[in-house]
């Protein structure tokens, strides 16, 4: 047996690192798509601090895709949840707007399950894409908790 | 290569630690993987953005300059360059970044009015020039997207690396460490076990034999 401490100890800090790094680009809150297109540098600030900016190229085609009283109430960025081990991922839509927005950006009707939208990688693929600026990716909180449950169990 | 263990003493509160540390350890591995897939499906769209817009700035760039010497031709190249190097402009590029699964990569976007008009003098210049301008114009768009996946595709390879890093740590090296520990510990029990039950049968024959 050899004395592995040191290293596991920096595996471990590196595997917090890690966990940090995953959620801390999501932006601190949503926007409506009417009131960024109406501003300059249409932008998003997120948790780490750093701000997310959108393109107005990308702004204009969502805002082509649907009506115009449709804009105030499309909240961007779009949120691609990941739940890790699974094959599909779930983009979560609030009402029909965001359903319609996706299925027309993948030209296929989409089905919506407690307000999440199932894609798969192929679709993911298209979907990013399409948006870049303008979906995020959101790692499940479920496995984040249940990280937590494990790393510091209740005594 | 014999495989190492890690050093804790063999008790059974020891034994309960490392297996909660071995499901931790396999939970985190499947987050990593997970960034790890999204970030390589991220680079070969980026990859095959890079690959089309660097088509697309070749043919740009090729037909622009063909343009180009036909308005020179047209003009002769000391009058269009009078005409030229009065029509400077100042370019907006507007710069941010964007996030792709915790990696920062940068997003560049060229602000051009929608009609723009030219600075030079229509009356002087043909239609040769108006072409070539807007062939140019063009020419930049596509330089400026060309410049932004190319970074783009440079970040998310860097952290591609070093995400795989750790997922192969996570793979060859704690993973099979602490399986390989927690075995040792679980032989080390039965051993136990069996030393006990083997004491307590001596001691039954010694009692008998009394």
């Amino acid at each position: 047996m050899s004395d592995v401490l040191p290293y596991e100890r920096m595996l471990q800090e590196c595997l917090v690192g890690e966990l940090r790094l995953l959620n801390a680009h999501l932006p601190c809150q949503q926007k409506l798509l009417s009131d960024l297109l109406g501003e300059e540098y249409p932008h998003v600030m997120c948790n780490d601090g750093s701000s997310h900016l959108f393109k107005k190229k990308e702004l204009g085609y969502l805002a082509s895709l649907i009506q115009t009283d449709e804009q105030e109430a499309l909240l961007l960025p779009m949120l691609i949840e990941i739940d890790p081990g699974q094959d599909e991922m779930a983009v979560i839509c609030r009402g029909k707007l965001e359903q319609e927005v996706i299925s027309k950006v993948l030209g296929m009707p989409v089905t919506v399950r407690r307000n999440r939208a199932a894609i798969y990688k192929p679709q993911l693929a298209v979907l990013r894409k399409t948006l870049k600026t303008t979906t995020q990716y959101l790692f499940s909180s479920n496995i984040l908790t249940q990280f937590a449950k494990e790393a510091h169990p209740p005594k | 290569m014999p495989q190492q263990l890690i050093k804790v003493r063999p008790t059974k509160i020891e034994l309960i630690r490392l297996r909660r540390r071995l499901s931790l350890a396999k939970r985190i591995q499947k987050i990593v993987k997970d960034r790890l897939s999204i970030m390589t499906v991220e680079f070969m769209n980026l990859a095959r953005e890079a690959v089309e817009a660097k088509r697309k700035l070749l043919t740009d760039f090729s037909e622009a300059y063909k343009a180009l010497s036909i308005a020179a031709g047209y003009h002769g190249y000391i009058a269009l360059e009078k005409e030229l190097i009065a029509s400077e402009r100042k370019l907006e590029i507007v710069t941010g970044s964007r996030s792709v699964a915790g990696a920062r990569i940068p997003s560049f976007e060229l602000r051009q009015p929608e009609r723009p008009m030219p600075e030079y003098d229509l009356a002087d210049t043909s239609s040769w020039v108006d072409r070539a301008t807007q062939l140019f114009r063009e020419c930049l768009e596509a330089s400026v997207e060309l410049a932004e996946v190319q970074r783009g595709l440079e970040l998310l390879g860097r952290e591609i690396s070093r995400t795989k890093r750790i997922v192969n740590a996570l793979e060859y090296v704690t993973i099979p460490r602490l399986q390989g520990t927690i075995k040792y510990l679980n032989m080390k029990f039965e051993e136990r076990d069996r030393e006990e039950k083997s004491r307590l049968k001596r001691v039954k024959v010694l009692l008998e034999q009394r």
